[in-house]
């Protein structure tokens, strides 16, 4: 039993990953424009189709990413232009519009591609896996989606806290309106943010499309997830999000295992309830200033 | 004009006028008459069973959306859990009425337990779900159990002076972890078929019930929203913190609403299920829910009657449409949800009353009265009285 629950707690890694896969671009655009994206589940959806189209035309995952971040990041554009820009300042009313974005999102794709599943093979090197303890194999693609987790964390400290966009990021977040008398051009910012924030969510469709058989319906459990990944974490610090993360998966895997999956999210949800009772601004965003 | 009321204002009593619209408006009373009327009558004048059975079915959904816009109209909670009550309530009644059905109608293998508790193995009715045999212990628990709910969710939350986007995030979790709960319970709850084939009420004498317990609803919802109780809440929905500033004790306030509109939703849920006689799964679900508040936005939040409009016209707009416009219809509808926040941000009545008070405010009559007023004021002035400047004699 015992040994059974550390496999369990490995296998658990992957489901980190996966969370902090899909939770990322929603991360930075909550955290910097305030907006909750409830279209997030629906980007990771047309990211997945990214793949699906890349993977028919012959190309594999590696080749999926760059495809599905411009895809996707094109996207957030245009919504970002035709619609949010409007409405920062409102975000419940935000939250509904962009509901209505996913409405739309999944049912042109679904127009699209038609309702049938797609399949994404993941790539040849991948394939198979190694074992860990006992028995239980570990399939070599979620090493690999921790490695790209690893990755996207490490891209997106690169941009947040190494480039001047990330300067203007982290200004705006302190303090939007002294961060415009400075000469931070505030809307651009937004504006770059949600797209970066898209174009992530469109390479986590990429990457969970090989995991996942591909529907319109398929984004929006990763999307509550997400949300539920922030709320625990802390909203706009980026370790908040490798918390949270790592608490849910954890939890999740190691609670599901011993009771059922229901048991384990009601549990997993009881936990984050409780705890922002405690810590209403999550675990990280508690002790920021604001 | 202003140099008279100032004076006034010094010299007389101070008499605080609060200029009240109406509790009821003649408008609204018969305009409200006449839709119960409109409704009520349909027995009588229409016979097609499916309109009846819609009408029904619309007004629990008007209740369901008026129970959103206490709380999120006037309030400004956003909850995207709201069906969690609705469902809550539906599902006590409609295990009630099956636990009944199946008494006088045994399955096909002669059980006289539900189908679904039969087809997952159980050959007795399990003992906590006994009580549930009587139906108005079931309706208590419809009522109370949602309100219990509520109440729970609101010292947890609103205490810690969490709302907004997280309220909304963590309703929306939860109604989707109810979601899978029931399907995952489905000895218990029905699963992913929900509950069917029992004997619900259709029929005149039920439609007056749920109309007459809609018009109370819809009362309470005005009476609520017009007192001074009303006024703090629309004050929180404006400014959280100034509330708080002001001494009112913001939390307990959003309690108290949270769970005066939890108890509608079940009740809403409960008439639901007795007069639909289906429920499943997606009655508690957050598409449900998120939908729910798109009525209302439609309609109109922060007005009583907006509610009622908005699940009138887009629920009937569904029925009448989307079998024609089938995907298109899905489009339209993530359509509304951009339009009504970008565009018609008050909604269809509360545009309406936007444009009647503008244009009241500039109507033929007002600018006569204002006109008299001025004529009276300047008679005033030209009294003896009225020699020493006014304001400066009050000094």
């Amino acid at each position: 039993m015992t040994q059974s629950i550390i496999t369990q707690f490995l296998s658990g890694f992957s489901v980190v990953a996966i969370l902090i896969i899909a939770a990322l671009g929603l991360a930075i655009i909550f955290g910097v424009a305030g907006v909750i994206n409830m279209a997030h589940g629906e980007f990771i959806m047309v990211g997945a189709y990214t793949a699906a189209v890349v993977g028919k035309l012959g190309g594999n995952t590696l080749v999926a990413i760059p495809v599905a971040f411009v895809t996707v990041g094109l996207l957030g554009l245009l919504i970002e232009r035709g619609i949010v820009q409007w409405i920062y300042d409102r975000p419940l009313e935000t939250l509904l519009a962009t509901w209505g974005v996913g409405i739309i999102l999944q049912t042109v794709t679904k127009l699209i591609f038609g309702p049938e599943l797609y399949y994404v093979g993941s790539p040849k090197f991948l394939a198979g896996g190694f074992r860990v303890i006992g028995r239980l194999p570990f399939p070599w693609y979620r090493l690999f989606l921790v490695i790209v987790a690893i990755l996207l964390l490490a891209l997106v400290f690169h941009v947040i806290f190494k480039t001047n966009l990330g300067l203007e990021v982290r200004a705006v977040r302190r303090n939007r309106a002294i961060a415009g008398c400075l000469g931070i051009d505030t809307a651009r910012v937004d504006m770059a943010v949600f797209v970066f924030g898209s174009g992530l969510a469109g390479i986590a469709g990429a990457v969970l499309a090989p995991i996942k058989s591909v529907s319109t319906a398929m984004g929006f459990p990763y999307a509550v997830d997400s949300f539920m990944v922030l709320v625990l974490g802390g909203v706009g610090n980026l370790w908040g999000v490798a918390a949270g993360a790592g608490l849910i998966g954890e939890a999740e895997t190691v609670l599901s295992f011993i009771f059922n999956n229901v048991i384990g999210r009601l549990l997993v949800f009881l936990f984050i309830v409780v705890t922002i009772r405690l810590v209403p601004k999550g675990i990280f965003g508690y002790y920021e200033r604001r | 004009m202003s140099g008279i009321a100032l004076a006034d204002a010094i010299t007389k009593k101070p008499v605080r006028r609060v200029r009240r619209t109406p509790m009821l408006p003649r408008w609204a009373l018969i305009g409200g008459a006449g839709v119960v009327a409109l409704i009520g009558s349909y027995p009588y004048y229409g016979s097609n069973g499916y309109m009846l059975s819609l009408l029904g079915k619309f007004l629990c959904y008007a209740v369901f959306a008026l129970s959103i816009d206490l709380i999120w109209g006037f309030t400004g909670i956003l909850s995207l859990g709201q069906a969690v009550y609705f469902g809550v309530g539906a599902y006590f009644v409609a295990v009630s009425l099956k636990l009944n059905y199946t008494l006088t109608h045994p399955t096909r293998y002669g059980g006289k337990i539900p189908d679904f508790m039969e087809w997952n193995g159980l050959t007795a009715v399990p003992s906590f779900m006994a009580p549930l045999m009587s139906l108005p212990f079931a309706i208590v628990c419809a009522l109370v159990v949602p309100t219990l709910l509520a109440l729970l969710f609101g010292v947890i939350t609103f205490k810690r002076h969490i709302y907004g986007v997280y309220c909304a995030v963590i309703t929306l979790a939860e109604s989707l972890i109810l979601q899978d709960f029931i399907i995952e319970y489905q000895a218990y709850t029905g699963g992913f078929n929900g509950i069917t084939d029992y004997s619900n009420y259709v029929g005149a004498a039920f439609l007056w019930f749920i109309l007459g317990v809609t018009a109370v609803f819809f009362l309470t919802g005005r009476v609520l929203t017009h007192s001074r109780l009303g006024t703090v809440l629309k004050s929180i929905g404006d400014n959280d913190v100034r509330a708080e500033f002001m001494g009112y004790n913001v939390a307990n306030y959003r309690i108290f609403v949270f769970c005066v509109s939890a108890f509608m939703a079940g009740a809403a849920g409960a008439m639901y299920a007795a007069w639909v006689g289906l429920v499943s799964f997606l009655d508690t679900g957050p598409v449900y829910s998120v939908e729910a508040v798109i009525w209302t936005a439609v309609g109109g939040r922060g007005t009583i009657i907006g509610p009622f409009v908005g699940a009138f016209l887009v629920k009937g707009a569904e029925f009448f449409l989307s079998g024609t416009l089938a995907e298109w219809w899905q489009i339209l509808v993530g359509g509304l949800f951009i339009f009504v926040v970008l565009v018609l941000r008050d909604g269809i009545v509360g545009t309406i009353a936007n444009w009647v008070r503008r244009r009241s405010a500039g109507s033929f009559r007002q600018i006569a009265q204002e006109a008299d007023r001025k004529a009276h004021d300047r008679q005033r002035d030209w009294q003896a009285e009225g020699a020493t400047r006014h304001g400066e004699e009050a000094r």
